[in-house]
């Protein structure tokens, strides 16, 4: 029932990206001059359960910062299929990066003005991330071993700002992580910090025990960070809060925003709901202009569409499920095991069975959503073992690995009864049909299968990083930098992190590997440390990055550490009832909240 | 209420005829009595041989998925076309078994330590009411939905233990109660004033004369139980089993959408309305206990 929260949640995190040097692009002027005005409806997906006592503050998770609409980014990243380095402009208008990604210059609007008519100036954007260095974010991390993290904030001048890279440990999801900040005006939180911030800050980048005294009080700021509520709201973004009660928030346009003259919505109302059950009938009574993500059974899909107004915009969303193996357990620890479930498995059923609106089946395991494989690989793709529902080579394949089928069941080598269990969350309802239909599939074919749930999301990753698990449902793929789709498969949960700039291989069971892979797997008759070829997509480009990605697609492919299942599709509601202008289908602005695309000016009234 | 005077000997058994030809008298007066008498039965059957009629695994048909009620599946189909029915026959072995293994732990250790504190009463009635006192001020649910995160009650006795202890609070303070004013009467002190054990007055001249109550209790203890039961599954907290019946309300509500569009009703109302017959039949064998144990309500 919570399933639209995760999901949501994860497709924001799914994309830290990299970059190579662009400029933003302009927000489109929008259709027809004078066609604001209305109350705009939506939900924040990010937000399920809106809480009245919450700040108005973007790191506090209950806050009522809604991003997108009071809530501001430095720049909206677009999410590209295979270039993570194209950005929308937010609180920053546009930007160089330097070419070998040592550092990004920020230009602000010239005319962007905080909704209490003071101007957005480069001082704020280094005092919020100020602000970001206490909550450890990718880019503003004062660990001194971490990868991609800024070395130095510079305000040039008023309206611009120059962040270096540490390049002594440099990595490809820098910029993303810089544009990814949030942005709030530095005369509402200037209590929040002391002066002496950036002192410390250098001083926590060095090493020794002074180092170490001064990270710990950064971090104590954490909390203080976290529990700031300014007593209005004062943004920069298309609206401001107005008001809520436990059922709605209210937000009002800004007059003071760069673009406000091209925002469309006079009002926008956010709609509170604790599942997605809520969405549903908020969407047969037509009441949303717009809803994000959100799980939908097939009947529910059919009412939804037969309400006036309602339409269905989809688009690619970097995020693919896959059932994942311990392979510390046996017999998972077989390879011909893994491959011999993965011919029993029919994803087709299983998608439509568990996900009919919401994904498409895997065309195979690659560790790749299929959008971006078929950029990414190309014909290559065709190539790799589709593992097509098959009983007589799941056969063979268990055959292989030493399996005894008796009396119509498998058992192990040495006799004992093989029980294959699959963990899911409970709150996640096409996790669970999908898992049920699974062991459905398995039982059919002789494989003594049940489906154990864990009470909720948390709690399911807690243990399946403890080990506890022999197979479980794990979200891959999560783009588009190509490092964060692999380093789903061959990072730290199997095994490798990069430390200091030096890739690690961790026994299985322990520094959070629990999928407990082998540090060096056969492809092709060949030796490969998949590991070892993820940490270089942090630094390759070009025909390098696409040659290396071909070599872990077909060491996925051959190895499975996870049966690649279905990869979601990024489905949508709008209305144009009352507003028109809404991405189209494989829009990249539908990666983004529809905040977004109202302050960028396409949202008009009808 | 008066005890039921047990004669001594040969007596036991004419009486205990007796017993039944009034119970057989009592559920005849009204039809209403013996349809619930039939609901308890069935339910009963179903839990006990039910699941031996289908196959396991269940058949599927992925072509029908939440098919619409048919002779073929008279409550429909669910969301990997499981028929709903079998479904819910093989998932009456659980939440019945947990019911009555729940009710048994309920009405046997609510009666004992009630029967016990009100008879000895002094320190050891202080003591066990204190203790019931504690138990009865701890919430239920929210401790089951804790408990649950680290115990997964696979097994129908697991769950229907962990119930009962947490349900027998109730039933001992009314027991106690009932035994702190019976104790006064007569009849007991007569029964003292002839020398007779504790054992003997406890068991055999109390116990009796709270039978109806007991007994009472006990069937609502399992109607209670099965709430709790189909309600922690519901929420999702507790071991996936496709057919039991909070997992289908569960996966009807929350991955068919049942309350928004009508292809998953049949499976949302088929365990729904278990429930309700099985609630039904048990108030309706309450009525008829009621006029069993308690000589006044006779119409004879």
């Amino acid at each position: 029932m919570k399933r639209l929260a995760a999901v949501a949640a994860l497709l924001g995190l799914a994309a830290v990206t990299a970059c190579s040097g662009s400029t933003g692009d302009k927000p489109a002027a929008g259709g027809g001059s004078g066609s604001g005005g209305g109350l705009y409806t939506t939900i924040d997906g990010l937000k399920p359960g809106l809480d009245v006592n919450g700040p108005i503050n973007p790191w506090n998770p209950k806050g009522n910062s809604f991003i997108g609409l009071n809530a501001m980014r430095l720049a909206w990243s677009k999410n590209h299929l295979t270039d993570p380095n194209q950005f929308y402009p937010g609180i920053a208008e546009s930007w160089e990066i330097a070419p070998d990604n040592s550092s990004i210059t920020l230009h602000l609007h010239p005319d962007n003005k905080w909704s209490d008519g003071k101007p957005v100036t480069a001082e704020d954007v280094k005092f919020s991330i100020a602000l970001a260095y206490t909550q450890g974010s990718t880019a503003f991390a004062i660990d001194p071993g971490a990868a991609g993290a800024a070395s130095e904030v510079e305000v040039v001048d008023d309206k611009t700002v120059k962040i270096t890279q540490d390049m002594d440990n440099p990595s490809v999801t820098f910029v993303r992580g810089v544009m990814d900040s949030y942005i709030v005006p530095q005369h509402v939180w200037s209590s929040v910090l002391s002066a002496d911030f950036w002192d410390k800050l250098k001083a926590a980048r060095g090493e020794g025990a002074e180092a170490e005294k001064a990270r710990e009080e950064i971090t104590a700021l954490s909390e203080k960070v976290l529990a700031f509520a300014p007593p209005k709201d004062v943004s920069a973004g298309p609206f401001t809060l107005e008001r809520m009660n436990p059922s709605e928030a209210l937000l009002v346009k800004n007059k003071n925003f760069y673009n406000a003259a091209n925002v469309g919505p006079d009002q926008v109302k956010l709609l509170n709901y604790t599942g997605n059950e809520q969405i549903w009938n908020y969407l047969i009574a037509g009441k949303l202009d717009n809803a994000p993500f959100t799980a939908v059974p097939a009947d529910v899909m059919k009412r939804i569409s037969t309400t006036p107004g309602n339409g269905v915009v989809k688009g690619y969303s970097p995020v693919s499920l896959g059932m994942a193996f311990n392979q510390s357990k046996k017999p998972y620890d077989n390879v011909h095991v893994r491959r011999g479930l993965a011919y029993l498995i029919n994803r087709d059923e299983i998608t439509k069975i568990a996900s009919p609106e919401g994904g498409t089946p895997a065309v195979t395991t690659t560790g790749i959503h299929q959008k971006p494989a078929a950029e990414w690989l190309g014909a290559d793709l065709a190539a790799l073992e589709p593992y097509k529902l098959d009983a007589a080579k799941a056969e063979e394949e268990f055959k292989k690995a030493g399996l005894k089928k008796d009396g119509g069941k498998w058992a192990l080598p040495d006799g004992t009864p093989w029980k294959f269990t699959v963990n899911v969350p409970a709150p996640f309802s096409d996790w669970v049909s999908g898992a049920k239909a699974i062991t459905s599939q398995l039982a059919e074919a002789g494989i003594d299968a049940e489906v154990v749930t864990t009470a909720d999301y948390p709690l399911y990753l807690k243990e399946l990083a403890e080990g506890k698990y022999d197979v479980g449902f794990w979200l891959i793929a999560l783009g588009p930098a190509p490092y964060n789709i692999y380093q789903r498969l061959y990072g730290v949960s199997n095994g490798w992190s990069i430390l200091g700039g030096k890739v690690k291989h961790a026994e299985p069971g322990k520094g959070g590997n629990w999928m407990g892979g082998p540090e060096t797997i056969e492809v092709d008759g060949a030796k490969v440390n998949p590991g070892e070829l993820t940490a270089q997509l942090n630094s390759a480009s070009g025909d390098e990055q696409k040659k290396i990605i071909g070599q872990l697609a077909k060491a996925a492919n051959q190895d499975l550490p996870v049966v690649q299942l279905w990869d979601y599709v990024n489905t949508q509601f709008v209305n144009t009832n009352r507003f028109t202008g809404f991405p189209e289908n494989d829009s990249d602005l539908l990666r983004q909240p529809s905040g977004v695309w109202i302050q960028l000016g396409m949202v008009k009234k009808q | 209420m008066t005890a039921p005077v047990i004669a001594a000997g040969g007596g036991r058994a004419a009486l205990r005829r007796n017993f039944w030809r009034g119970v057989w008298r009592v559920l005849k007066r009204k039809p209403s009595r013996m349809l619930g008498m039939v609901i308890v039965l069935g339910f009963a059957f179903m839990g006990a041989f039910g699941p031996m009629f289908y196959p396991d695994p269940l058949p599927r048909d992925t072509a029908a998925l939440y098919a619409p009620p048919s002779w073929a599946h008279p409550f429909g189909t669910d969301f990997e076309g499981t028929d709903v029915l079998s479904l819910l026959v093989t998932g009456s072995r659980y939440v019945l078994l947990t019911a009555l293994v729940t009710a048994v732990i309920t009405v046997v250790l609510g009666a004992a330590i009630g029967l016990f504190a009100g008879f000895r009463r002094g320190r050891w009635d202080t003591v066990l009411m204190r203790i019931t006192d504690m138990k009865l001020t701890i919430p239920g649910l929210p401790l089951l939905l804790v408990l649950s995160t680290i115990w997964k009650f696979t097994s129908a006795l697991e769950m229907g233990l962990v119930l009962g202890l947490l349900g027998w609070g109730g039933v001992a303070r009314a027991v106690r109660s009932q035994t702190l004013s019976l104790r006064e009467r007569g009849f007991i002190e007569a029964a003292r004033g002839l020398g007779l054990s504790t054992t003997h007055i406890i068991g055999r001249e109390l116990l009796p004369s709270m039978a109806p109550f007991i007994a009472m209790n006990m069937l609502i203890a399992v109607t209670g139980a099965v709430y709790a039961q189909v309600g922690l599954f519901f929420l999702g907290v507790l071991p996936f089993e496709a057919n039991n019946w909070g997992v289908m309300l569960n996966l009807a509500v929350f991955g068919g959408g049942a309350m928004s569009s009508p292809a998953a009703l049949p499976y949302l109302m088929a365990p729904l309305l278990a429930i309700l017959l099985l609630t039904l039949g048990i108030v309706l064998v309450v009525d008829a206990m009621d006029e069993i144990f308690n000589p006044r309500l006779r119409e004879e």
